[in-house]
């Protein structure tokens, strides 16, 4: 579950403003607490996993709300065609994105949920997560539109 | 549930998160902490073997110390046995009995024929 999932988790913890560095300590940390002591298996690990890393990713940030925020320009992605510019867009646009709508895109696009399974794992209509999602993808091209068309 | 845009998808899955370093196991601090418990353990047994070993071997030196040590009833005993002896003597051969009280007071008593002697000054007086 990590080597699957932890790469997505730690971009996810960067949209919340983390470096790359501490979004990979919480995704550790999160973890380390499932698998430590009094190991544990939640009923949906990855929706699990999603809220908790969100969850502490916003605690971290909070405590951390007076350091400058330098780590803008640090890549969370990494696209060999496109490179570093549409890279940092990308981020740009998801960190724009409402958190339910950036969460399903992590769900859908990098960890390979389906939306039914999505729908089940956070306890969401899955109307709602459908909606969330279609709403999240047009406000991603919009913001990526113009870098979108070069590609194309 | 309408549609959503699919090339906007494949779009997004060509981009693929950071890697992310490799998870340490997690730290079982109990097991160290058994262990630690553990040598306390064997060095604790250790100690009271020796403490032990010491205290008993102290014990038999002071046993033996005190079979040793000089029986007070015994050099009494010895001693009533030699008045007896000398008033036995002294009745039986008075000249005798003189000549070991001289010999003994000689030996026992201090001199006062000594240049630097006390007693000899005292005898002076």
């Amino acid at each position: 579950m990590y080597v699957r999932h932890g790469a997505a988790l730690a971009a996810y913890a960067c949209s919340f403003g983390l470096d790359h560095s501490s979004a990979e300590d919480v995704v550790h940390q999160l973890f380390m607490k499932m698998l430590g002591e009094k190991p544990f298996t939640p009923r949906a690990p990855l929706a699990y996993l999603y809220r908790a890393t969100r969850n502490a990713s916003l605690n971290l940030r909070r405590d951390r709300r007076r350091e400058t925020d330098l780590h803008d320009t640090e890549p969370w992605f990494v696209q060999h065609s496109s490179g570093y510019e549409q890279a940092i867009n990308l981020q740009q646009a998801l960190k724009e994105l409402p958190e339910e709508q950036r969460e399903t895109v992590f769900l859908k696009v990098w960890s390979g949920m389906t939306l039914s399974e999505i729908a089940e794992a956070t306890e969401t209509p899955l109307n709602t997560v459908a909606s969330r999602y279609r709403y999240a993808l047009e406000k991603l091209r919009e913001r990526l539109g113009q870098h979108f068309q070069k590609r194309g | 549930m309408g549609p959503y845009d699919e090339e906007m998808e494949r779009y997004l899955k060509e981009f693929r998160p950071q890697p992310i370093r490799a998870l340490e196991a997690p730290p079982r601090p109990w097991r160290k902490s058994w262990r630690r418990l553990a040598a306390a353990a064997v060095v604790a047994g250790c100690a009271g073997g020796l403490f032990w070993f010491a205290r008993r071997e102290l014990g038999l030196s002071k046993e033996t110390t005190r079979v040793r040590a000089p029986d007070q009833s015994v050099l009494s005993e010895r001693q009533s046995r030699t008045t007896l002896a000398l008033t036995a003597l002294a009745l039986a051969d008075d000249k005798k009995f003189e000549a070991i009280l001289a010999e003994e007071s000689r030996k026992s008593l201090p001199g006062f024929r000594g240049e630097q002697s006390t007693l000899k000054v005292l005898a002076k007086d």
